[in-house]
């Protein structure tokens, strides 16, 4: 008996250029399009290779977005943290050195040109100025958007801190003018009226990550699709032998210091290191291809997620901040970001936990341990 | 806002409806609705059927049928229930293959709600009246997960008899929310309209096992979770370019016309989903025992984790892209007059267009690469605030303007 088929939708002609395009987005360059008069300018090139070592000296192949315009720090894993100001217009200049990329501001909301997405825009071949707003202080990223599963996994990603003005407030004696150092002091945007801009002494950042070093001798169009722009649709065109839905990482990262899955010996680069009465600032960047669980060895409390914070009016007005018992696990998915304050007030070394579950079995892969270190 | 039969009968119509006599028919979700009082009828065969995949593959599923749709094809997911809160429903399943099925709708008081078991050939038919408003998984709960992945599930969609929002029960933030929809000044526009809706059904494939189930050997559950390993991701039966380009499955409006989006994930891989342009309120979440979790902390985001066989409705606000800098009182088509007007790679820029993808890339991934062909799909802002659309781009592609000298 023959089965019944469920085919495909036919594509009519007029369909051809979009469903190339998702594939085989054109390439762009230049100056920003609409340009207005920046207040901010960055830059990032891209990529840079780069090793990360092993605690055994081996290293793992990386590639980053390098700051040229910094020749002492630019050259990091994860990228160098870009860091503006509330209320900015920023421009931000791409220079792509090996083939075609682009860069997605990730949580910053503006139109498609800007984005960062080939299939919706271009992909950047040479150089290319962003032209983009950041109206909303908190934590963000950026990446290439380009074989997205490859290029995010291999390194192509970084924070990006929109930070609030300063007030003009007595507790604000001291603190630099934004863009706060990274580290602080600084201050963010948060619940309390009427400015809704709270300090913090101490910033962490957090940022756990997974890899899978098979991918790292992958080369930078693996396994995509061939272009055909009179049959985007063609089977022959379709890779078979790809593995870029088999993640099984084995090496596991947070904020850039790496350890294979057998080292279980704690991540000392990442631990936060307060005095009692301080206030920290600990941001998390998701960005793994697992699903994490962070837990804190002291209470905390979440103000914001995915750079909006709670209780904020106007748009925040229906959320509010969360209280987050130490120890009481925190579920993340690649690409979220949260925002948490911690208040300590006794001395002493209090654990953390990072675990990073298996993206389909559930299984536990790795316990990431990391600490709070309060004077 | 009292949802009136018009208005539910204008959402069943809206974007889920496809023109009948199309091959495509069976991949398309059709609605049920209740014509005037009586009970709606729902028959569904729980049945076979070749679902090709992006790269032209055919893969084996077992599938449901709406034995009501004249068309008598298999749709995968499964056709759309839908019903008012309280409405009778009358659900027949008939087993056209060789085993035991199960059907199951996790938040249903009653058998429904804790599933019902039919024999190879038998006909079961359940009565329940539509529980509270709110975003349903049917499904095939027998050897979970293996049968729901194989195909056997589709989405209920239920709405409140009065009110303003999906819920018959928002919390008070849920339902200021959406009072200040249209009203308030930080969303200008309209209110959100029931027909403003759209269906993710987020499903994966491990085309081993289908291969399993046609040649009619046992799949043991705890293996199939142990070694699944999806080489195909799909929105509504969709990946890639189809599920990105397709009216029924990404909301279209211009900005101040909010839509909601029940997401439902059917696979077996969690993913994290990310949608571009604006952040999305994360409503009510449905647990896998059935339990609605409507919060009352509403929280604004752009990415957040669909859980394995659960439910999560999203509130795209069409906002105005709140980072495209310049005076806010221009619209749009005069204030990125320039980007709408180009035309790149043969699409033009006007519409506006952003994607939702998972951010677990690897769902992003078709037969293993093939980058973008997995689970994404996107949004269309298709004009401005004050009721104009935007003005086509120009046919002709144009390259990009010179570099400011302040940039070299």
């Amino acid at each position: 008996m023959t089965l019944p088929r469920i085919p495909l939708r036919s594509i009519s002609r007029d369909e051809l250029p979009v469903f190339n395009k998702h594939v085989c987005p054109p390439t762009f360059g230049g100056g920003p399009i609409d340009p207005l008069t920046p207040t901010r300018r960055i830059a990032r090139n891209l990529l840079v290779n780069l090793d990360v070592e092993l605690q055994d000296g081996t290293k793992v192949p990386v590639w980053i977005l390098e700051d040229p315009d910094d020749p002492v720090g630019g050259r990091v894993f994860p990228s160098k943290t870009i860091r503006t100001v509330e209320g900015d217009i920023v421009h931000a200049r791409v220079g792509v050195k090996t083939n075609t990329h682009t860069i997605h501001w990730h949580g910053i909301e503006p139109t498609p040109m800007n984005d960062g997405v080939g299939k919706h825009s271009f992909e950047i071949s040479g150089n290319f100025v962003y032209q983009f707003a950041t109206n909303q202080a908190g934590t963000f990223l950026y990446h290439c958007h380009k074989n997205t599963a490859l290029h995010f996994e291999l390194g192509l990603y970084g924070a990006f801190i929109v930070d609030p003005k300063k007030p003009d407030a007595p507790e604000a004696r001291g603190v630099p003018d934004p863009p706060y150092p990274d580290g602080g002091p600084g201050f963010v945007r948060a619940f309390n009226p009427p400015d809704h801009v709270m300090k913090y002494d101490v910033e962490s950042l957090w940022v756990p990550d997974d890899f899978d070093t098979r991918w790292h001798e992958l080369g930078h169009d693996a396994f995509m699709q061939k272009c055909d722009p009179a049959n985007p649709t063609a089977a022959e065109n379709f890779t078979q032998d790809g593995i870029l839905h088999d993640f099984r990482p084995d090496i596991f990262i947070l904020s850039g210091e790496a350890k294979r899955k057998d080292d279980t010996t704690p991540f000392e680069k990442a631990a936060i290191r307060c005095k009692v009465g301080q206030t920290v600032l600990l941001r998390f960047i998701d960005a793994t291809y697992t699903i994490t669980e962070i837990r804190l060895g002291l209470p905390a409390q979440i103000i914001a997620e995915d750079g909006y914070p709670f209780g904020v009016p106007p748009r925040g007005q229906y959320s509010f901040p969360i209280d987050l018992p130490a120890g009481q696990p925190m579920r993340m998915t690649a690409a979220m970001r949260g925002d948490a304050f911690i208040r300590p007030t006794t001395p002493g070394r209090f654990p953390c936990t990072v675990d990073f579950f298996h993206w389909i079995s559930g299984k536990k892969l790795y316990t990431a341990t990391t600490f709070i270190d309060v004077e | 806002m009292k949802i009136s039969r018009r208005d539910f009968i204008r959402y069943g119509m809206t974007g889920l409806v496809v023109a009948a006599g199309t091959t495509a028919l069976g991949r398309m979700i059709t609605p049920r609705r209740n014509g005037n009082g009586t009970a709606i009828v729902v028959r569904l065969a729980i049945t076979e059927a070749m679902v090709e995949m992006v790269d032209h593959t055919f893969i084996y599923h077992w599938t449901f049928e709406d034995l009501g749709n004249p068309a008598h094809l298999p749709q995968l997911p499964g056709p759309l229930i839908q019903a008012i809160e309280g409405d009778p429903i009358e659900l027949s399943i008939t087993n056209r293959l060789p085993d035991v099925h199960g059907f199951r709708i996790p938040g249903v008081p009653g058998e429904t709600g804790t599933g019902i078991l039919v024999e190879p050939g038998q006909t079961k038919t359940i009565g329940f009246l539509a529980p509270e408003g709110g975003t349903y998984m049917y499904l095939d709960h027998l050897n979970e997960p293996v049968n729901r992945v194989l195909g056997l599930h589709g989405p209920m969609v239920v709405l409140p008899r009065t009110g303003n929002t999906p819920y018959s029960r928002p919390t008070p933030n849920v339902q200021k929310l959406f009072d200040d929809l249209g009203t308030a000044p930080h969303f200008p526009g309209e209110p959100w309209k029931a027909e403003r809706t759209r269906i993710w059904v987020f499903h994966s494939k491990d085309p081993r096992f289908n291969a399993m189930a046609e040649r009619g050997e046992k799949i043991n559950a705890a293996v199939f979770r142990e070694e699944f390993l999806p080489r195909y991701f799909t929105i509504n039966g969709e990946s890639g370019a189809y599920a990105s380009h397709n009216h029924h499955t990404t909301p279209e409006g211009r900005i101040g016309q909010p839509h909601l989006i029940r997401i439902m994930d059917t696979g077996m891989n969690a993913d994290s989903p990310h949608i571009h342009g604006n952040h999305v309120y994360l409503l009510a979440r449905r647990d896998t025992t059935g339990d609605l979790n409507i919060p009352r902390n509403v929280l604004l985001v752009d990415t957040f984790t669909d859980e394995v066989a659960q439910c999560m409705d999203w509130l795209l606000p069409f906002i105005r892209p709140p980072d495209i800098p310049g005076d806010e009182t221009i619209p749009l088509r005069k204030l990125v007059k320039d980007e709408l007007a180009l035309t790149l790679g043969g699409v033009g820029q006007s519409p506006i267009m952003f994607p939702m993808h998972g951010h677990n890339e690897q769902s992003q991934s078709a037969a293993g690469g093939n980058y973008p062909q997995g689970m994404v799909t996107g949004w269309i802002i298709t004009g401005d605030l004050d009721g104009v659309d935007f003005p086509p781009s120009s046919p002709e592609e144009k390259g990009g303007p010179p570099m400011p000298h302040d940039q070299d």
